[in-house]
């Protein structure tokens, strides 16, 4: 029964919880901010540091809601953490493929999802006890990230962005909380062997499909 | 101890058993030379190991437990010291006499250690001798940190195994006397059964050794006096002698017998008596024959002269008389832990009757307890005197403004020996002969009242019976009669109110009176002048009050009261000591001097010998000798306070006015006597109980207190268990604790949780508890007025009560079913502001009968609604009506605690177009501590509110986990998160996400979907019939739901749809409406079970091999197996192809970077590995380079198809 409640809200709501945490734990690793802004706290029992400043986290949880309103309608391909340098070049991406959840017109957000097995069982939609651990062993991955990514220059930045599936209608309306990026040489295929890829981790507790690695962009010069 | 420092006694150890002795050939024996004192001491030592060496040998049939152990011995032990070292050298222990460094030795024996030592020793292993007694006996090495010299204090907790467990416990004290005695030597020699019982001796003093049945059967088999301490010891041979004095008493009267036998019988109000020794003793014979024949070490006058009289008694001596507690012996109960000696001490239903463990312990203390019934009698007397006086005086006092310097003249009365006169007037053959009042003939009560005959021989008040009877053998004791005292009580103040004046209680029998104002009156002056006539009229006058006060109560009572008269309170209670017996006597002004001059520092009023003492120290010893003295003398000698009221006191001042009323501080209920618990669930609920009884008290004097304090006493950890007056608290650490509560209140309920949480805090073990007090301080009086009196300082809503609503159209009546559908409303002021924005409810008739309204109120009534409404009772009424009740009630359930959100959703959700801009803050406004603070599920819910754009609909409200029967009872301010359904609550932020696909109106209910309503929620605003299921329809928590077993579920599942179904047919919902959203939404009626979004099944995760492997380490064995098959003739190309080919699909279908990574990393890792191994052929090797490359490759190329850069492999 208590699986049967599980909807593509709850989905995306346990996608956009650790998408915060993730977040945060970035940005304490990348050293985006000073790390004493960050407080230790526990999540999927796990020790992650939440920055405490009250505009950081306002403009977090507004990013998250902003993507997960995106994820609702099912439109988005993946989530991005970019890190940019001072002179506005992106760094570093923290790629979450979120391409794989489910989808579900705006009328079924509160359906209840239900997935059978080859043999009529019914399949836990969001295990999740299975889903916290490997979250859990994500985010201890991203916060080993340090060690396997070049340091930063200072005064880096970071912003949130989402990739569109190609069918996605883009999130322009008013209020818009979105920037269309106009494409760059970036994703062509020069842009391609520039970057490192990092893989972090997959997740796959029932529907909750998602991949997460780090893309490093290549010495400039 | 660190192994450095075992290095030394390891040595020691390995010399000892390393040394042999043959013959006395070796150079020990040689004679000392000159000056080779260091080459004498050596000898000796060695000499002293021979001897050793020699024992040992000697005893090889012994079983070598001490083997490894290196001792030493401190100071007197009581095995001596020559006995512990053969016991040690006997079996296999090494022994030092003389310790050159502390680290030599494993052990040191010692009984007790100086508090130096104990410091030096302190990290030693300092172990009491009975230690080695026991493991000799016990045939095996103990423990030996059951028996520490040196314990952690007491407040270390110390780990110890318990049946194999691990357990921590409070380390308790185990010094004194006890612990010396009855695991010593010679207590087990006196016992004559050292050999044949080894178990008692065995016996650990451990605090984890719980007392094992064999022990105690092994004690009823020597039923032995066994005399444990020298206390004990005394306290016996004190029995002996009162033995003697105590039998006989009851019944040594000089009167006729049968009177002294109705003398016995107590009156109904004091306890039950106590079983006369004989008939204890005879039962003891009875029951135990060994035992009478004993000497009657336990009898029931045991402990008789420590007896108080201040408590019930009346199972004193069935307490002595317990076989159960008589059956083990002293030794043994000082071996069990507190508790198991309540259990045992309880296990006898006559004690257990009346300790705290009986349920009607607490009313049965407060009804037995004699100082209870006196201080209560008092209070009640109090408060009601002050009652009447106020009501009296009231008007008397206005008038009396004192003017400086007037005279005064205050009465005193005070009854003559008050409870002896009032029982005498039932005996009166005995008026003449001295008499005292007491509770029994015992030797150990105390003496409440004496007469005067009585007085003439000496005999006080407080006086032991033992000593009185002594003193005056006679004499002839009279029972408590407290409904006579009462009654006496009553009429004195009835006398006293009758002759008028300023009274104040004292206590039962005596007051003081202000009768300046009476005796003005009579001299027609105003007190201050000095008119030679007038004064002398005044005192005339007050003389003659007291007369007449002194006839009337001597006629009513038939006892005589005496008065005095006085200028103040000092000098009125002084004259009274010159008027008893039965007289008045007035202290004139001008004779004040000589009066007090005259006194005994100590007679004067709050003297006593602690202060008299202190005044003679300074040569002070009649009152005339303070004057002497500065002020500043005496302020040193007693302080600021006494030292200056001294002062005044000589000189006649006082200060204090009649009628003062010392305004009660505080409220307490406080138990110590029969407090005996065996466990904490007992504890917690005679906390309860005592809480019930402070609340009644706080009740009582109209009050409610801020402050908290509780008390709580604990057995001394030296004191024996059973102290000596039966189940009294004995020697205790009295423990204090306050609290401030923030709020006054005097809720049982309030009061009973800070205590428990005090009580746990103090983490006293329950058998340890000897007392429990609970006191409330910083009292406020409750407010009157009906049951609102019982309220706390802040307002409470009072829900479910049907109240008529405040009217605000006085024309206007309601109807019956409204009236009872509303409640009481705290808020009025605000309600009616919220009233007049949103579109207000009518109830038509009444709308109609008050015009004059509407301009005000477009919508409305005239009624300020109520904001919580009873669904049963909204259920009866007409559909129409209730939908717009409903309509109006529902904005105000859900408020979620966050101040923030407080009014916009309601607001909202009623009119949308009056506030279009109201929505959630922002996210990022939320205060995290406060998200923090609140409870994960609460938290969570406000969250989603976030998560959920504009997009959210009113049906998912279902949900949510809501109960909104439990909600409505919750006052309004404190709402929780869980609202109601229908609320939309938060929907404000992106409404113009909204899709507005449906256009139905809503119908039905549904738990989990209601997709079709967006268009409802914009159609909110205007039309309102629809809403009112929606109050109504009580939502199903799913997780509620799930918890409920499969049928049950089904029929609530299906009650709930019956309940929907027929809401709905009762109200005017078009059917054709319903019809049409169902044919929308097919499944929508069948309810949320059958309501399911299938998803397409998942394509197959790709796999590797004919095993279907998708797991990590799976692939790795499988990976690690196929190169060390072919390790040294190369892969094959199509299993090269495979794993390429299934990497490349767990990259591109599967998504997962990472696990091809590993695989990859994972085969050219066994590629190196197995090439440094094994010398490979160059073919085999160059063949696994290039799979390994094309794999790689492989790789590297999925990664990049997906748009990935790079990935670092190998």
């Amino acid at each position: 029964m208590a699986s049967e409640a599980t909807t593509l809200r709850n989905i995306v709501a346990a996608f956009t919880d650790f998408l915060t945490v993730a977040i945060h734990t970035i940005l304490y690793e990348r050293a985006i901010y000073p790390q004493t802004s960050f407080l230790s706290a526990r999540k999927y029992n796990f020790a992650v540091r939440q920055n405490r400043h009250p505009k950081v986290c306002g403009w977090i949880n507004d990013a998250v809601s902003a993507v997960e309103m995106e994820l609702l309608k099912g439109t988005v391909e993946r989530v991005a953490i970019v890190i940019f340098t001072k002179d506005n070049k992106p760094a570093e991406r923290f790629m979450l493929d979120v391409s794989r959840f489910p989808t579900a017109t705006l009328a079924d957000l509160d359906t209840p999802l239900e997935r059978k097995s080859a043999n009529g069982d019914n399949i836990s939609i969001l295990p999740k006890v299975d889903m916290e651990e490997q979250f859990r062993a994500t985010l201890s991955r991203l916060a080993n990230c340090g060690s396997t990514l070049r340091p930063l220059p200072e005064g880096s930045t970071f912003t949130v962005a989402i990739e569109l599936k190609g069918v996605g209608q883009a999130p322009i309306a008013h209020p818009q909380p979105w920037m269309p990026v106009e494409p760059t040489k970036q994703d062509d295929i020069d842009g391609r062997v520039q970057k490192r890829a990092v893989p972090v981790r997959a997740v796959a507790a029932g529907e909750m499909m998602l991949e997460c690695w780090i893309e490093e962009a290549a010495v400039s010069d | 101890m660190g192994s450095r420092l075992e290095q030394k006694s390891n040595l020691v150890r390995k010399r000892i058993e390393g040394h042999t002795f043959e013959d006395e050939g070796g150079d020990e024996y040689e004679g000392s030379k000159f000056g080779g004192f260091t080459d004498y001491f050596r000898r000796k030592k060695i000499k002293l190991q021979n001897l050793d060496a020699q024992v040992r040998a000697q005893s090889s049939d012994k079983p070598q437990i001490f083997k490894g152990v290196v001792c030493h011995i401190n100071g007197y032990t009581q095995p001596s010291l020559n006995d512990l070292h053969t016991l040690i050298v006997q079996h296999g222990g090494g022994f030092l006499q003389y310790l050159d460094g502390k680290t030599m030795c494993t052990h040191i024996i010692a009984s007790n250690l100086t508090p130096k030592k104990r410091e030096e020793f302190k990290r030693y292993r300092m172990v009491k001798p009975a230690w080695i007694v026991d493991s000799v006996n016990g045939g095996k090495l103990l423990p030996w940190d059951a028996y520490r010299v040196i314990d952690e204090g007491v407040g270390q907790k110390v780990l110890g195994f318990d049946n194999g467990q691990v357990v921590t416990q409070a380390s308790r004290k185990t010094q004194g006397y006890r612990e010396q005695t009855s695991t010593s030597w010679y207590t087990s020699q006196l016992k004559g059964r050292e050999a044949d019982t080894p178990a008692t001796v065995k016996k650990l003093p451990s605090f984890t050794q719980p007392l094992t049945p064999e022990e105690e059967i092994d004690d009823d088999e020597y039923p032995v006096p066994e005399i444990t301490s020298s206390i004990e010891r005394a306290l016996d041979q004190d029995d002996y002698g009162s033995q003697y004095l105590s039998p006989e008493l009851p019944h040594q009267p000089c009167g006729v017998l049968d009177a002294a036998t109705s003398l016995e019988t107590p009156p109904k109000t004091s306890p039950p008596p106590v079983p006369s020794e004989d008939e204890a003793a005879a039962k003891g014979r009875a029951t135990s024959p060994v035992e009478a024949a004993m000497p009657a070490v336990e009898s029931a006058a045991a402990f008789r002269p420590r007896e108080g009289s201040q408590e019930p008694d009346y199972s004193m001596a069935i307490v002595r008389n317990s076989e159960k507690l008589r059956d083990i012996s002293p030794s043994k109960l000082a071996d069990m832990t507190a508790e198991e000696h309540n259990a045992l001490l309880l296990s006898d239903p006559r004690i257990r009757k009346s300790t705290v463990v009986h349920p009607d312990f607490l009313e049965q203390y407060y009804r037995e307890s004699r100082l209870h019934h006196l201080s209560t009698w008092k209070a009640d007397l109090k408060s009601q005197l002050q009652a009447l006086a106020a009501e009296k005086s009231s008007s008397q006092k206005t008038k009396l403004k004192k003017l400086p310097g007037q005279r005064r003249y205050i009465m005193h009365v005070d009854f003559d020996s008050f409870f002896a006169a009032v029982s005498l007037k039932k005996y009166p053959q005995y008026v003449e002969k001295p008499a005292v009042v007491a509770h029994g003939g015992g030797s150990g009560s105390e003496i409440a009242s004496a007469n005067y005959p009585a007085r003439d021989k000496g005999i006080s008040n407080g006086m032991w019976m033992k000593r009185a009877q002594d003193l005056c053998p006679e004499l002839k004791i009279l029972p408590y009669d407290f409904p006579a005292y009462e009654e006496a009580s009553r009429k004195f103040y009835d006398a006293i109110m009758a002759a008028g004046g300023i009274v104040q209680s004292v206590s039962i029998d005596e007051a003081l009176v202000d009768i300046s104002a009476i005796c003005f009156a009579e001299s027609g002056t105003d007190g201050v002048k000095r008119y030679e006539g007038a004064v002398h009229r005044e005192q005339r006058k007050a003389d003659m009050l007291a007369q007449a006060v002194r006839d009337e109560v001597l006629e009513k009572t038939g006892c005589a009261v005496s008065v005095g008269i006085g200028g103040n309170i000092l000098l009125a209670k002084i004259a009274l000591r010159r008027a008893k017996p039965a007289g008045q006597y007035q202290i004139k002004p001008e004779e004040v001097f000589d009066f007090i001059g005259q006194l005994e520092v100590e007679k004067l009023p709050g003297v006593a010998w602690s202060i008299g003492g202190k005044l003679e120290e300074i040569g002070v010893k009649l009152v005339k000798d303070i004057r002497e003295m500065s002020k500043e003398r005496l302020i040193n000698t007693l302080g600021p306070k006494t030292g200056e009221k001294l002062w005044d006191y000589a000189r006649g001042i006082d200060r204090v006015e009649v009628g003062e009323q010392v305004i009660r501080k505080s409220v307490s209920a406080e138990v110590n006597w029969g407090v005996r618990f065996e466990n904490q669930e007992q504890v917690d609920e005679f906390m309860h109980g005592l809480c019930g009884e402070l609340h009644k008290r706080l009740l009582k004097e109209r009050v409610k207190g801020k402050q908290l304090t509780m008390k709580v006493m604990r057995r001394a950890a030296n004191a024996p268990r059973d102290p000596p007056k039966h189940l009294g608290h004995g020697k205790c650490d009295t423990y204090n604790k306050s609290l401030q509560l923030g709020v006054a209140t005097n809720d049982p309920a309030v009061i009973t949780k800070e205590v428990i949480a005090v009580m746990k805090g103090f983490n006293i073990s329950p058998g340890e508890l000897r007392g429990i007090g609970v006191q409330m301080q910083k009292l406020e009086p409750l407010k009157a007025g009906g049951e609102g009196a019982e309220l706390g300082s802040q307002k409470r809503l009072q829900f479910k009560r049907p109240t008529t609503p405040p009217v605000r159209n006085d024309t206007a009546t309601v109807g019956r079913a409204t009236e009872d559908s509303i409640q009481d409303d705290v808020t009025p002021e605000k309600q009616r502001i919220a009233d007049i924005n949103k579109p207000s409810v009518a109830i038509r008739p009444i709308n109609v009968t008050t015009p004059t309204k509407r301009p005000l109120n477009m919508l409305g009534t005239q009624f300020v609604l109520p904001t919580q409404v009873d669904t049963s009772v909204l259920a009866e009424l007409p559909a129409d009506i209730r939908a717009k009740l409903a309509k109006h009630i529902k904005p105000n359930v859900g408020l979620p605690p966050v101040p923030a959100f407080k009014t916009s959703e309601q607001r909202h959700k009623l009119a949308p177009k009056d506030f279009p801009a109201i929505a959630l803050p922002n996210q990022s406004q939320l205060d995290p501590s406060i998200l923090e603070a609140l409870p994960e599920d609460v938290r969570a819910e406000i969250l989603g509110f976030y998560k959920s754009p504009g997009n959210r609909k009113r049906g998912e409200q279902a949900l949510l986990p809501q109960s909104p029967r439990k909600v409505r009872t919750l006052p309004a301010t404190k709402h929780p998160v869980k609202r109601k359904r229908g609320g939309g609550l938060f929907a404000g932020r992106a409404r113009s996400n909204l899709h507005s696909v449906d256009n139905s109106t809503l119908t039905q209910s549904n738990f989990v979907a209601r997709p079709l309503a967006p268009k409802h929620l914009q159609e909110d605003g205007g039309a309102n019939t629809t809403d009112t299921e929606d109050a109504e329809i009580e939502e199903l928590d799913p997780d509620f739901l799930a918890a409920l077993p499969e049928d049950l579920r089904k029929e609530v599942l299906d009650q709930q749809r019956q309940a929907r179904l027929q809401r709905t047919g009762g109200i005017d919902v078009s059917l054709h409406q319903r019809a049409k959203a169902r044919k929308k939404k097919g499944t929508d009626e069948e309810g949320p079970l059958d309501r399911l979004l299938q998803l397409p099944p998942r394509p197959l995760k790709p796999s590797f091999t004919m095993r279907k492997l998708t797991e990590l380490p799976d692939l790795r064995t499988a990976v690690k197996a196929w190169y060390q098959e072919f390790s040294d003739e190369g892969p094959y190309e199509e299993d090269i192809e495979a794993l390429g080919k299934y990497l490349r699909d767990v990259v591109v279908e599967e998504r997962d970077v990472a696990k091809a990574v590993v695989v990859v990393k994972w085969l050219v890792w066994v590629a190196e590995e197995g090439q440094e191994v094994e010398a490979l052929g160059e073919h085999a090797r160059a063949t696994w380079d290039q799979g390994v490359a094309f794999v790689v490759e492989a790789v590297q190329s999925a990664v990049a198809k997906r748009g990935l850069g790079r990935v670092d492999l190998g």
